[in-house]
């Protein structure tokens, strides 16, 4: 009834993820650059909405994907794109996005030792962008609301080409994707579980701010856009172990992903295989050709003291979720507010249907 | 109002009475509220107020148009108010074609019980509209009916359009999609929830959804469409459950919860409603085991709550031969 057709521009094709079988009861969303899907949203609406008249310059703070997604959706509509970044960031990645004509404002690596570290940084220094151009449209990602309701369009996804997703594993940082996507399938599907994947020394669920090695996960500030109420459950991985698996989903199944996605994937696989009967979806939101270098350098494994490191069995169930410690961690959090978690507090988890 | 045991299923084609051809005649079905209804994007990205409808169709109308060269007399029901614009604008839209008629008399006959939601006057319009186009020769398609509907009453359930299943855009009177040829088989066992009330359609105010509301209806929509191409009935229930809850906002069926115990109790896959009307239907796989007794203990669940059975809705010709007569409620 219906045929294929092709895409009106580039980025209407990125934030479409291939959904692959990797195991009878588990399949992977994987994107080539998922932030592609928030970006497209929020810059579209704000066209359409009239935020985005010509000579506006749309400005935000990124050191990653979010911000190669944005430079990618400046081109189509033909505005300037001003990334506020880390000192650190990747040279490739800067390449790419001066060559689709961003401009990328470092802040200075002295700012690694205050307090929110890069993050408060960026925020400061994104200020003052906006007050040097007339006209600026800030996306705000961690906490536009416009970030998770765009993953709108990964609900109707899945439930399209599965009917049942009973349990959805995936990275946090804004909160955007996991808030969003769960969200609209418990729309349909009100007992769909969530397993947020974040890593050690991230504040999202409760850790103390401190050095990560990991990134494209964790965050040093609270997004907005995380609602902790959506996850009942949280895993803590650290560096090594999201190598490892990085390693293995590419072994394993061919899949060649950035460290966050093998992150998603030690958890998503091990609760597939503990829980036989349930379908379980795990986003894998970046490919790996960033981490050529790194993640998949034995070499470079070695002299960071990874190679070698066996992939976890399984995670250690904490009772305490503010606590940084071991490879891989897990705590039940019951759909319940940071506060609530913090305080102890129990609450019953809604009920199904 | 009388019942009809003998209407003519095929629309707009002329029956025994067309015989004395200088009468039209028509017939639409009705419907028992919706499967899904809310506000989607159209193939240009525009939001329209649609609906996917709940056929029924053992009810229905049948409209006999006979000309007048001086007026027009509706002989019925006495409010078919909608019923008189829609012959006027259908006769207007006809007059190019050679006929001696400047107005004419409506006859309906129904079966479909009025003011809770079953579509009664969406199917009086479009077996007027059918009556009349018959009367002129004119051959017209199921969307060109719902075009017309949707003129004579601002607002038209997609009755008329009976050979697939649809996303209708009720007051734009357009197929937003079509979802797949026919609905997978299911029986659904109906009840009024507030019995003796009555819906004024005409001045129901229309919902306004949210941000939140509407992205939650890009996800009915293509979990809908997964449960049509798949003949998938227990996400079909989900969604309709889903689709009856939002509602709930707007017309409460302070039974609904009830309803939906009762329905997952028995192994059934979930509830819906008609979103401007009282009337709610539990749905069942007509492929599950015992369904028989399911059906039984549902009707007696449902007459327990104190609700009244408006009928069963199966796969004809199965369910209508299993359960005709002690569902039905007489017209």
């Amino acid at each position: 009834m219906s045929i294929r057709t092709s895409f009106d521009e580039a980025t209407e094709a990125y934030q479409i993820p291939k959904l692959v079988r990797l195991a009878p009861n588990l399949y992977a969303a994987c994107f080539t650059l998922m932030k592609m899907i928030p970006a497209r949203f929020i810059l579209r609406r704000a066209a359409a909405d009239g935020h985005l008249e010509a000579g506006t310059v749309i400005a935000e703070t990124t050191s990653g994907t979010f911000g190669l997604a944005l430079a990618m959706q400046g081109v189509h509509l033909n505005r300037e794109v001003i990334l506020v970044s880390d000192p650190v960031i990747d040279e490739r990645l800067y390449r790419r996005l001066t060559d689709l004509g961003a401009v990328v404002d470092r802040v200075p690596a002295t700012s690694a030792g205050v307090v929110g570290g890069y993050q408060a940084a960026r925020l400061q220094r994104l200020t003052e962008v906006k007050a040097e151009y007339p006209s600026v449209f800030w996306p705000d990602q961690y906490d536009n609301p416009d970030n998770p309701r765009s993953y709108v369009l990964i609900a109707e996804l899945l439930l399209e080409c599965l009917g049942q997703v009973d349990c959805l594993v995936g990275p946090v940082g804004s909160g955007g994707s996991m808030c969003g996507t769960t969200t609209y399938l418990r729309s349909v599907l009100p007992e769909c579980r969530a397993i947020g994947v974040d890593t050690h020394r991230s504040v999202l669920f409760g850790h103390a701010d401190g050095h990560r090695e990991l990134r494209g996960m964790g965050m040093s500030l609270l997004p907005g856009n995380l609602d902790h109420r959506v996850f009942d459950a949280v895993h803590w991985c650290s560096a090594a172990a999201a190598y490892a698996a990085t390693r293995q989903l590419h072994q394993r199944h061919a899949l060649f992903m950035g460290p966050t996605s093998g992150a998603a994937y030690l958890v998503a696989n091990w609760w597939a295989v503990r829980n036989p009967s349930v379908l379980t979806v795990v986003m894998l939101p970046d490919e790996g050709y960033r981490y050529q270098d790194t993640v998949y350098d034995d070499d470079w494994l070695r002299t960071a003291g990874h190679l070698g490191e066996p992939v976890p069995a399984e995670p250690v169930v904490v009772e305490d979720a503010t606590r940084p410690e071991g490879a891989w961690t897990a705590f039940d959090w019951g759909r319940r507010t940071l506060a609530e978690v913090l305080a102890g507090a129990r609450v019953p988890v809604p009920g199904a249907r | 109002m009388r019942s009809l045991g003998e209407l003519d299923s095929a629309p707009g084609r002329r029956g025994d009475l067309a015989s004395e051809i200088d009468i039209g005649v028509g017939h639409a079905p009705a419907h028992h509220g919706e499967l899904l209804q809310g506000m989607f994007y159209d193939g240009s990205g525009r939001l329209r107020r649609a609906l996917v409808t709940l056929p029924d169709p053992g009810r229905g109308s049948r409209a006999v148009f006979r000309p007048s060269e001086r007026h027009w007399g509706i002989v019925g029901t006495p409010e078919l108010i909608k019923v008189r614009r829609a012959a006027i604008l259908a006769l207007r839209e006809f007059s190019g074609h050679p006929s001696p008629a400047k107005g004419g008399q409506i006859e309906i006959t129904s079966n479909v019980p009025r003011g809770i939601g079953m579509g009664s006057s969406t199917s009086d319009v479009a077996a007027t509209i059918r009556a009349v186009a018959d009367y002129h020769g004119v051959p017209l398609s199921r969307e060109e009916v719902g075009r017309l509907a949707v003129l004579a009453e601002c607002a038209s359930d997609s009755v008329m359009i009976d050979d697939r299943v649809v996303l209708f855009a009720h007051r734009d009177g357009m197929v937003v999609e079509t979802f797949g040829h026919r609905l997978p088989p299911m029986v659904v066992v109906g009840c009024d929830t507030a019995p003796g009330s009555v819906v004024d359609t005409l001045a129901f105010p229309p919902a306004e959804y949210g941000d939140a509301e509407v992205g939650a209806f890009q996800v009915l929509r293509a979990a809908f469409r997964r449960a049509v191409a798949t003949e998938d009935v227990a996400l079909l229930g989900r969604v309709t459950t889903a689709s009856a809850r939002i509602n709930q906002r707007f017309l409460p069926k302070p039974a609904l919860e009830d309803l939906l115990e009762l329905c997952l109790r028995l192994g059934g896959s979930g509830v819906q409603v008609a979103h401007s009307g009282t009337v709610a239907g539990l749905i069942f796989d007509a492929a599950q085991p015992g369904l028989d007794q399911g059906v039984h203990e549902c009707m007696a669940g449902i007459a327990a709550l104190g609700l009244e059975l408006t009928g069963v809705i199966g796969p004809a010709p199965t369910a209508a031969s299993i359960w005709p007569l002690a569902a039905r409620v007489p017209a």
